[in-house]
């Protein structure tokens, strides 16, 4: 039995009263993350150290209060959305650069620290960390581990999951592991790889060890405008044939161009159907002969446009357009719903015709800004929540893209994750064996199911017992009454 | 010693779940390049994958291929080759695909080219008792569930058998050259932190070997820059291999070790020892053993650094005196419950302490 006041007693006794939150407006501020989903929680907690957080992990064992552990709360799938009378562990307040190792190529962090900061800090010493969310200014590291975070950056140097070396993570029981390590490998089985992407839900990171890497010594980034989107994306594919890898393939069609332009006036054309902003690096040479590569495969494909960024302040605003991006549609309209499906990249602009056919047959405005060269579409549906209906025809239209895009041969998520807005859409995509596979992973980290409950895997999907309430339609008909309204269910 | 050789993936499930029900224990073997790594075990039959040799799906645009674990790298690496890309291994040809991803194999330019297991993005592997499940997905970026198959990696065939794998490919460079100098690890060490785009810098008893890669330009820029800092360069041709000799190449006897440790560890780690190669900027070198005296001091300067170092040809298992999380005990449990496959061969967590009764959360 849940007991909330004891746990509360017991938590401002470790961390000091004014970390621990339970007034209504907290609460209710911590009911949610960046995702559109409203849930609801009994206590709010702000650790500093890992060992406060141990504390809370005990305070929640003994009194039984499921755990949510939150970075900065800009997760789009409601992973960090608590449920019930659950624990939130906030890890902002840990924000610390623990030390830095150039001779070691890395970096010890508190998760709680924004990935731009750490860039920023990286920077004048010569340094880098390769992961860039477009959410970069606010989303922190341990955010990132949780959700395996992509961004531009990772087509040529991999998802976060490259970039970690070890984490020290307070277990469902309160105890302290380090999984990983300093060196390349490590002893026993890769759990540091099994936390990377695991959406909170096998325990709290409190300290990562990330990989750093030198900043290349040249870069240069490119704007193209084409008449089509066919001749945009097959510009991809040609880069990719001539043997380069860009660091970075963004591509963004007509309405979020317009959009981004009368926002950052960066001097997009707003005249091509889709633009393709590339990036290279590497070595003088190395990039001269990418760039060289990368036009010709631009020439090839009948670009209408080009523009090369001629020193770092014209690469900055190029880039402010593409990462400007989400914010800019808030001209369109109030508010809006991301999208994150990752199709096979020959898939991408059957997917993306599919995705504008289904956001004209529910009236919606629908823009697209995505990571062409991994395959990684972000469709943003625009609309305005205070007109009745409005969100029904949002979430149907949603649900017709995800299936789109695994019909296409793709996953679920590229980035944002599964959390609890696409939990119930698992089975689309694997069986009810590897779904039993994954809770048994799960369950061997946290035997009692205490940390972050009901994410990621469909209720019904058990360790053990082959029978998962699976009805086939990515709705669960079991006990989803108690869910937050917009978990899709 | 009974033989299972398996043609489907169904003959596999049907093999293991007979075999944990019957209690008889198996080794999963691939090209038998990997078998000396892990802790002694003692087994009833073999399971060999080199009938599972199927290529499932090859898009060379898509960067992907997808293959079945018996594909010796070899064959995989003739299949690229015809589109110019690669899956940088570095392992021997008669090397299984399975095999080096289940023995966590490190390729020699890690540098450059970074861990094996970010290569493997989905894979199809079978439990201890015969259950066939999948993992990831055939898209360079996924978060999609908990990813099984990055527990598998590494496992050294004590979770499951994997039985296909879809991964992620380069395009092969457009030219490479391996340049030879005198010098010792800690030129190494300075060569990986001040040319940082090459993409292998080995240390040897015996010298230096910096392998390029890359536009032709990009080379002959690479090759000024370290010749500015090792002097002498010596350059080998387009196809010599890298390193020149690799560890499964070195005169048999004696152990070798896999050592990996931090960078900066690496020259101090070394000073004992008359046999060795060591991938500057990366932490792994390879190291030879010549008597059990040897491995144990070798170990004792390594773990003092908070590194490992299994054996990965000859005896030594892997070593080791830092216990492993409970997980491991649970994760065993769940995905070979009846412990058929390689009983022993990975590591073990020392003795739980007893967890605090909780009621369901």
């Amino acid at each position: 039995m849940a007991d909330v006041d004891a746990a509360r007693r017991k938590l401002e006794a470790a961390l000091g009263p004014e970390a621990v939150l339970s007034d209504p407006l907290a609460l209710r501020l911590y009911a949610r993350d960046a995702s559109m989903v409203e849930g609801g929680c009994a206590l709010v907690a702000l650790p500093t150290t890992t060992e406060q957080v141990q504390a809370c992990v005990r305070a929640a064992v003994t009194h039984d209060l499921p755990i949510v552990p939150r970075g900065s709360g800009t997760g789009l799938a409601g992973a960090a959305t608590p449920i019930g009378d659950s624990l939130v562990v906030a890890t902002a307040r840990m924000t610390g650069i623990v030390e830095v190792r150039p001779e070691d190529r890395l970096a010890w962090v508190e998760p709680g620290l924004p990935n731009l900061d750490l860039a920023d800090h990286l920077r004048p010493m010569g340094w880098t960390y390769a992961p860039d969310p477009s959410s970069q200014q606010t989303s922190s590291i341990g955010g990132n581990v949780n959700t395996n975070a992509g961004g531009p950056h990772c087509l040529a140097y991999g998802v976060t999951s490259a970039h970690v070396l070890a984490l020290d993570v307070v277990m469902p029981d309160g105890s302290l592991e380090r999984l990983g390590a300093e060196g390349p490998e490590a002893a026993g089985y890769d759990l540091r790889g099994v936390v990377v992407g695991s959406e909170g839900t096998l325990g709290i990171v409190t300290r990562v060890c990330v990989r750093i890497l030198p900043t290349p010594p040249a870069v240069r980034t490119m704007l193209f405008g084409f008449d089509t989107v066919e001749a945009c994306a097959a510009t991809v594919s040609a880069i990719i044939a001539r043997g380069v890898v860009p660091a970075a393939v963004e591509m963004m069609d007509q309405g979020i161009v317009r959009a981004v332009e009368s926002f950052a006036h960066a001097g997009y054309p707003v005249d091509a159907a889709a633009v393709l902003l590339v990036e290279v690096d590497g070595t003088d040479a190395g990039v001269a002969a990418q760039t060289h590569e990368v036009e010709a495969a631009a020439d090839a494909n009948g670009v209408s446009s080009v523009r090369v960024a001629s020193d770092h302040v014209e690469r900055a605003l190029l880039w402010k357009g593409r990462k400007s991006a989400f914010g800019a549609i808030a001209q369109i309209a109030p508010h809006y719903h991301l999208h994150d499906c990752v199709v096979p990249r020959t898939k991408l602009v059957e997917v993306m015709r599919g995705v504008y056919a289904i956001a004209e047959r529910h009236g919606l405005i629908v823009t697209n800004v995505f990571h062409a060269g991994d395959g990684n579409l972000h469709p943003l549906f625009s609309f305005d929540r205070s007109v009745p209906g409005t969100l029904e025809r949002v979430l149907r239209a949603s649900d017709e893209v995800v299936r789109l895009c695994v019909d296409a041969g793709g996953a679920l998520s590229g980035e944002h994750g599964i959390g609890l807005e696409k939990r119930d859409f698992m089975s689309l995509v694997f069986s009810a064996e590897d779904l039993a596979a994954q809770a048994c992973l799960r369950a061997a980290f946290d035997p009692d199911g205490r940390m972050n409950p009901r994410k990621v895997l469909p209720d019904g999907a058990r360790c053990g017992e082959f029978a998962i309430a699976a009805t086939g339609s990515g709705h669960a008909a079991s006990d989803a009454a108690d869910l937050p309204e917009g978990s899709w269910i | 010693m009974d033989l299972i050789h398996p043609r489907t993936v169904v003959d596999v499930a049907e093999a293991l779940g007979t075999a944990s029900q019957d209690g008889i224990s198996v080794l999963v073997v691939g090209g038998r390049r990997h078998l000396d790594k892990g802790n002694p075990t003692d087994v009833d039959v073999e399971l060999w994958t080199t009938q599972l040799d199927q290529v499932v799906a090859y898009e060379p645009d898509e960067m992907l291929v997808v293959v079945q674990s018996g594909m010796r790298c070899g064959a995989l690496a003739e299949l690229l080759a015809q589109h110019r890309q690669e899956w940088p291994a570095d392992a021997p040809a008669d090397a299984t695909v399975g095999g080096v991803i289940a023995s966590g194999s490190t390729s020699a330019r890690r540098l450059r080219v970074g861990a094996l297991r970010d290569t493997v993005v989905e894979m199809q592997l079978v439990t201890g008792d015969g259950r066939v499940v999948t993992s990831g997905a055939r898209t360079v970026k996924n978060v999609t569930g908990y990813d099984v198959h990055r527990l598998m990696t590494g496992s050294l065939g004590t979770l499951g058998v994997i039985t296909q794998v879809a991964l992620k490919v380069r395009p092969m460079p457009e030219r490479r050259r391996t340049l030879v100098a005198v010098g010792d690890v800690a030129l190494a060490t300075t060569i990986a932190a001040e040319v940082p785009l090459v993409a292998g810098v080995l240390g040897t008893h015996e010298g230096l070997e910096v392998r390029l890669e890359g536009w032709p330009d990009e080379i002959d820029e690479l090759a000024s820059a370290v010749t500015r800092l090792a002097g002498d360069t010596v350059a080998l041709d387009e196809d010599s291999s890298f390193p020149r000799i690799p560890w499964w190449l070195w005169p048999d006897g004696g152990t070798v070790l896999e050592v990996a440790v931090v960078p900066s560890s690496l020259p101090g780690i070394l000073a004992g020892s008359t046999n060795y190669a060591a991938l500057a900027g990366v932490g792994i070198a390879w190291v030879g053993a010549a008597s059990l005296g040897e491995i144990v001091a070798v170990r004792r300067r390594v773990e003092g650094t908070g590194g490992v170092a299994p054996a990965i040809r000859g005896p030594g298992g892997l070593g080791g005196t830092l216990p492993v999380p409970d997980v491991h005990r649970r994760l065993k449990a769940s995905f070979d419950p009846a412990n058929v496959l390689a009983p022993g061969r990975a590591w073990t967590p020392g003795t739980a302490a007893p967890r605090a009764p909780t009621s369901g959360g």
